[in-house]
């Protein structure tokens, strides 16, 4: 019954010097491999080595349930089991000492009340698990423009903090490029093969960005800029090769959810999006960039809620407004350099307004309203046949939202809703909830193409002979305006129509 | 000193008016989560604008069978889905207004490191959650003529608190001004303090006794509303049972020069450094105090399943307090049902461990201190 010792301490991770940057890999890890890869080339532009952590697995969940405390969510868990992996292999591969003195882990903390913004202490009961607290993890906080991890090796400056939002932002239009054509491409693999190659093409400029400015000066490089627009028009190339068949009606699923469980693509989430493109669907994917842009807009609604008590307040919404639409016209003027195939960001606005009947804004933690605000806007835009909630078992926000909609599905019961509790190990059943509800969005999806067809008195012959004709129609880059359908298929036959005249 | 205008006076007059009028108006408030650490508040701020409390009763398997049955639109933990129940019972009673508030951020006497005085985030939205069930078939507040009114309340953020609570209450009380509001805050943060003390000599006199006696007391780490007989399941009274006072985290004294003494302030950052939630880092803080007030030998750890924010202090807080050789026990996954059969089983064997090492882990604790301070041992 002796005590160890006396005093608990927290855990704090030794210093990173300067002098260590040149031989020591930044390890991090949560977000799809067009991201991850986009961020390496952002941080080795600044002069970084940087490596993500392998790609979530099964196993994953399995190593975490060992190494932290009972009750974790999902992604707690295998982020957890995942970095408990990574330093086991290094480990291996390099021995004891290279962990220690040649790799740091870095994580986004700082998010509130939600387990997110305390994952590190998962993280730290990995490492006394494995007999490493010596390795050193650090945090950096989601909101700063600038900071530094004790030591200085660590610097996240305006230029690097600017590289990693265009990372971000390029990461996401890809992958909008990629579930926008792969349920369409004529030559399988084609498409996956293009975001591979689409990837390194960026990941190269992102490495040999120029750095011009140190503060204001590298901020006003980065608005006026057209280094990044000419990356994707060079990669826009790539996409224009690839050819689609856009005449089978799919159903639009649009996935919410958790951050990282919405983000991921792998075993975390099941690989819910491929099974559903499998199953007949075209997958809306969830950009990283709404997640920034909501943190943005909030500062700006509780600025407005404190009106009454804030020094300047004219002048502080001036700047936060200014951020904002920033943030939103860069995002725009990348989706263009694509012809605007990919999704444009919803409007944090009308979001919050949508959700208010049922879940209010100032709720924070995890999505908070937002989950009800996507859900409600999908089905008023006409943007997806169906929504699909991918909600981690034991997340704290997200059973809450969850549980307000009964009140939205009763307002709107055409709204098909499916949420999905993952834990990681029961597969089969998260599949045959989600199955339920996509048949109906399927039917929903044929009916629509079907009266498409009618409405225009258009046969497939005939469409398929004007794209023949006209076979830029075909391409992957080619914008298809909305007709006032939900379905790609339907908007397609009207807007044939349209260009052969027979639009009545 | 400020002088009584006749501006003020007829704002007195009319104000007293008001609050005769508003005698008969009955707010129903559920009786759930951080109601538990806040009740003081809202008794203080209703009394100010003239309004009669009517609080739901404890939490109970009946209560939650009976009025929350079929509300439940979600699989969470048991006190957020018990509201339903507090919220059904006070369909049944004779109130009218029945209020519900989106406890967001709460008081803390933390001071240092403290990022943020955050709810637990399903403990903030539960009054969202579990409305849908009562308004998914039919308005059920609007067919029983009862106005439902949830504000969002930032006890973290004063300066708003009136402000959220004059327009979540306007639309139900006409007549309400926001200078009324204004006061009712003060008031009921004067009437929380009130308690809060009263609370805390409370502790100070039970830890004096037990110097006084050489007994060991227990102390309690949960959230406030493990003190719901239907939510901690009154644990804590089977170790009175066995004489041992129990102490809860939330109220223990807080007196410079006690914590002097035992070296420790009111800051956490040595120990936890996601200090975002309230509950959390007074539950850090209470285990700092126990690893190091000799004569609490013991800490029971109470956590209700699925309980998002107690997983990551799992670990820390076991450390912190045995860190001291302090006896640690974990009661986790408390659900609806009361294990009472375990429970007392448990309690056995821990009163067992309690008896036999007690003596022993005062004397440790206090070769580690200085000599007693006089204020202790009045």
């Amino acid at each position: 019954m002796e005590a160890v010792s006396f005093e608990y301490k927290a855990y704090k991770p030794r210093p990173f010097t300067k002098e260590e940057r040149p031989y020591t890999t930044i390890l991090f890890g949560g977000l799809t491999f067009k991201h991850e890869r986009l961020i390496t080339g952002a941080l080795e532009n600044m002069g970084y080595k940087a490596k993500p952590l392998p790609n979530i697995e099964r196993i994953d969940l399995d190593i975490g349930k060992e190494y932290i405390d009972v009750g974790a969510c999902c992604p707690t868990t295998f982020t957890a089991g995942n970095l408990a992996r990574a330093l086991m292999d290094i480990e291996k591969r390099e021995g004891r000492d290279a962990v220690r003195d040649r790799y740091i882990f870095v994580t986004v903390g700082a998010c509130g009340p939600c387990r997110f913004g305390q994952y590190h202490e998962s993280y730290e009961r990995v490492l006394e698990g494995l007999n490493l607290r010596d390795f050193r993890l650090f945090l950096l906080d989601l909101l700063q423009l600038e900071q530094s991890a004790e030591g200085g090796g660590l610097e996240v400056s305006m230029p690097l903090t600017l590289g990693l939002v265009y990372a971000m932002f390029m990461g996401d239009l890809i992958t909008d490029m990629e579930y926008a054509t792969r349920p369409y491409e004529v030559k399988k693999g084609q498409t996956d093969q293009v975001v591979k190659d689409s990837v390194e093409v960026l990941y190269e400029r992102l490495k040999k960005r120029p750095i011009v400015g140190k503060k204001l000066g590298n901020f006003l490089w980065h608005i006026l800029t057209d280094y990044f627009v000419d990356a994707l028009k060079e990669v826009k190339k790539l996409w224009d090769e690839i050819e689609v068949d856009r005449l089978q009606p799919k159903a639009r699923v649009k996935i919410t959810g958790e951050f990282w469980l919405q983000t991921h693509e792998g075993d975390g989430n099941y690989n819910i999006k491929r099974w559903l493109e499998e199953q007949g669907a075209e997958v809306i994917p969830p950009p990283v960039a709404v997640w920034m842009d909501y943190l943005i807009n909030m500062e700006l609604f509780k600025l407005e809620d404190a009106k009454p008590f804030v020094k300047n307040y004219y002048l502080k919404k001036l700047a936060i407004s200014f951020f904002a639409w920033l943030y939103r016209r860069t995002y725009d003027k990348l989706r263009k350099a694509l012809n605007n195939i990919p999704n444009p960001l919803p409007s944090q606005r009308e979001l919050k307004e949508l959700a208010r009947p049922y879940f209010y804004y100032r709720l924070a933690g995890g999505e908070g309203h937002m989950l009800i605000g996507k859900a409600l806007y999908a089905l008023k835009h006409k943007q997806a046949h169906m929504v699909c909630e991918l909600s981690p078992y034991g997340c704290l926000p997200n059973t809450m939202s969850v549980g307000a909609m009964a009140k939205v599905l009763a307002d709107y019961p055409e709204l098909l809703y499916a949420p999905i509790e993952i834990k990681g190990d029961s597969e089969v059943h998260a599949y045959s909830r989600c199955q339920m509800v996509l048949t109906e969005a399927k039917r929903r999806a044929k009916e629509g193409f079907e009266q498409a067809l009618e409405r225009t008195g258009l046969s497939l012959e005939e469409i398929r002979d004007f794209e023949e004709k006209h076979p830029q129609l075909k391409r992957a880059t080619y914008k298809v305006p909305n007709y006032g359908y939900v379905g790609t298929s339907a908007n397609y036959v009207m807007h044939v129509a349209k260009l052969m005249g027979r639009l009545r | 000193m400020s002088f009584l205008t006749l501006p003020k006076l007829l704002g007195k007059l009319r104000s007293s008016q008001k609050g005769q009028a508003r005698r008969s108006i009955k707010v129903g408030i559920p009786k759930f989560l951080n109601i538990w650490g806040t009740a003081p508040f809202w008794v203080g701020f209703f009394d100010s604008l003239g309004m009669k409390v009517v609080f739901s009763s404890d939490t109970s398997e009946e209560q939650y069978r009976t009025y929350g049955k079929g509300r439940i639109t979600m699989d969470s933990c048991f006190p957020v889905k018990a509201l339903a129940g507090h919220i059904g019972e006070l369909l049944h009673k004779d109130i009218d207004i029945l209020f519900v508030p989106m406890i967001y951020s709460l008081p803390s006497f933390l001071r240092g490191h403290v990022m943020d005085t955050l709810c637990c985030t399903r403990v903030m939205m539960a009054p969202e959650n579990i409305k849908a069930g009562f308004l998914k078939e039919k308005d059920e507040f609007k067919e029983r003529g009862i106005k439902y009114v949830s504000p969002f309340v930032p006890f973290g953020e004063p300066e708003l608190l009136p402000k959220y609570l004059f327009e979540g209450l306007k639309p139900a009380v006409e007549d309400l001004t926001y200078e009324e509001v204004v006061e009712a805050v003060k008031e009921g943060f004067a009437s929380l303090e009130e308690f809060d003390k009263s609370m805390r000599e409370k502790s100070l006199e039970i830890l004096r006794w037990c110097v006084k006696n050489n007994r060991p007391a227990l102390l309690v780490l949960a959230r406030p509303y493990h003190m719901d007989p239907g939510i901690g399941h009154e644990i804590d009274a089977e170790f009175q049972l066995y004489g041992y006072p129990v102490l809860w985290y939330n109220y223990l004294p807080i007196d410079k020069w006690l914590l002097d003494w035992l070296g420790i302030s009111l800051d956490i950052s040595d120990v936890w450094t996601s200090s975002y939630s309230s509950n959390t880092n007074e539950i850090i803080w209470g285990a700092k105090f126990a690893s190091r007030f000799p004569w609490i030998t013991g800490v029971i750890r109470l956590s209700s399943y699925e309980c998002g924010m107690d997983q990551p202090t799992f670990t820390p807080a076991q450390r912190i307090v045995e860190s001291s050789g302090t006896l640690f026990f974990k009661f986790g996954e408390l659900d609806e049902t009361k294990p009472a059969g375990s429970v007392k089983i448990r309690v056995e064997t821990i009163v067992y461990y309690l008896e036999k090492y007690s003596q022993d882990i005062i004397k440790r604790k206090l070769s580690r201190l200085g000599e007693v301070p006089k204020e202790l041992t009045l």
